[in-house]
């Protein structure tokens, strides 16, 4: 994956439409609602289900690094603001978490279909790792056993299996049922 | 990139820094009034389908708790007759002291009644949001109760909506006092989730299965009597100067939905 801009990506780079970007707006609140509203009801395998997490990685590899990043920005601080929490943590995350996945979908042959669980699974990883030490440098309690035996590792396994036909939703609602019978087609 | 987590950065510094009527705060409350009906409606909306999860989820566990519950049933029935001569001194004693009917919240209390409305999902918070505020007069530092027990205190608050943390979060304390016996404590929730009792004095005889409640001393957010919890195991270490008491708490944190403010 290159982490650098070439110049042909610039010249690639297509902002979205406003129909676009009011799919966008809704997938936003969508994200919103269902991280602080349904997840917390939500226990499997030991875990909470990060919907704005994984939500941020499909948007970020269908639209892009930049278009990602926006929005994990915007998601971050909407999750923040609903749950009252401090501004600015959950998109520091998910800013790097969306440009990243971005970053990967423009560079990698994402064909193998396997992309989206690959990079929930490392979306996680880093979220994960990255709030923790957010947690330690607030002075607050972080055992390690308890992070990796009751956090990441039921995290990484929830997120990376509800990635699939998560991606599937929004990939159906952000291009349509079109793109994916072009994409059955190849 | 870089622009966004400058202000990330930024955002954060200025919300530590910053006075709760600054302009981070600020931005954050009024984006709160727009959230807050959402969430609210989506937890209205979404409700058959959580219980219906929580249902499930019951199921599992019934089984295992069906031997435990009929154990308990036992021992509760040897305990009532014993609470009902408890109660029938306890009347009688009430009436020679001609004491005032014993509310747990002060009279000048009011309950105001609130709905949670989200959750943090993290593992390194156990708070809530609940859609009242300073509208309905909560402040910060108001307990907050259910029918089974004390839930939590406001920690911030805003128009529309409050926070609270709840008992088992990591950076919550309440005084409390085991009952019968008085011993008085800390309790103090983990990561974990899980609820202790501290600073319990060796020498005070603590028993599993005691009840816990706040103690309510001077200076305390908390009122007198509000119960928390039951003591589910005691230990102590000669090294140690207190004992290691751990509680399992009579709210059942998964399933909040309608909770009481005490106003004052």
């Amino acid at each position: 994956m290159r982490l650098a801009r070439t110049a042909a990506d610039n010249q690639q780079r297509e902002w979205p439409s406003g129909a676009e970007i009011a799919r966008l707006v809704v997938t936003l609140v969508v994200a919103t609602l269902l991280q602080t509203t349904v997840a917390p009801n939500i226990r499997i395998l030991g875990a909470n289900p990060d919907f704005a997490l994984i939500i941020v990685v499909c948007v970020a590899l269908l639209k892009g690094s930049e278009i990602g990043a926006v929005f994990g920005f915007l998601t971050g601080t909407l999750v923040a603001i609903a749950l009252m929490e401090p501004l600015g943590l959950s998109a520091f995350v998910f800013v790097l978490v969306g440009f990243l996945a971005g970053r990967y979908a423009e560079t990698a042959d994402l064909s193998a279909g396997y992309a989206p669980l690959v990079s929930a699974f490392a979306a996680t990883l880093l979220a994960d790792v990255l709030l923790a030490m957010a947690q330690f440098l607030l002075a607050r309690e972080v055992p390690l056993g308890f992070f990796l035996g009751r956090v990441l590792v039921p995290s990484l396994v929830l997120n990376t299996l509800l990635a699939a036909p998560l991606y599937l939703v929004v990939r159906l609602w952000l291009r349509g049922a079109g793109d994916l019978r072009v994409a059955r087609a190849r | 990139m870089a622009v966004l987590l400058l202000l990330c950065v930024a955002m954060l510094t200025l919300y530590f820094r910053e006075s709760d009527s600054g302009f981070v705060h600020g931005t954050q409350s009024v984006v709160l009034r727009v959230v807050a009906p959402l969430q609210n409606g989506t937890a209205r909306a979404t409700k058959p389908f959580r219980d219906a999860w929580n249902w499930t989820g019951d199921l599992f566990s019934a089984k295992s708790e069906n031997a435990q519950l009929r154990q308990e049933l036992e021992q509760l029935r040897a305990g009532v007759a014993k609470e009902l001569t408890t109660q029938d001194e306890n009347a009688q004693l009430r009436a020679l002291v001609a004491l005032k009917n014993d509310n747990i919240f002060p009279v000048n209390a009011q309950l105001v009644t609130a709905r949670v409305v989200a959750r943090s999902t993290t593992a390194w918070y156990s708070t809530v949001t609940i859609d009242v505020g300073t509208g309905s007069g909560v402040e910060v530092y108001d307990p907050v109760v259910n029918g089974a027990g004390l839930v939590g205190r406001v920690t911030k608050v805003d128009a529309n909506a409050a926070q609270v943390t709840l008992i088992t979060d990591q950076q919550s304390f309440v005084d409390a006092m085991v009952q019968p016996g008085g011993a008085q404590g800390i309790l103090s929730g983990s990561v974990t989730g899980d609820v202790t009792l501290q600073y319990v004095d060796k020498n005070e005889r603590v028993k599993v299965g005691q009840y816990v409640v706040t103690s309510g001393r001077q200076g305390s957010v908390f009122v007198r009597g509000i119960p928390v919890g039951q003591i589910e195991s005691v230990g102590s270490q000669d090294v140690e100067l207190y004992q290691s008491i751990s509680l399992d708490p009579f709210v059942d944190f998964r399933k909040l939905d309608l909770v009481q403010v005490v106003v004052r």
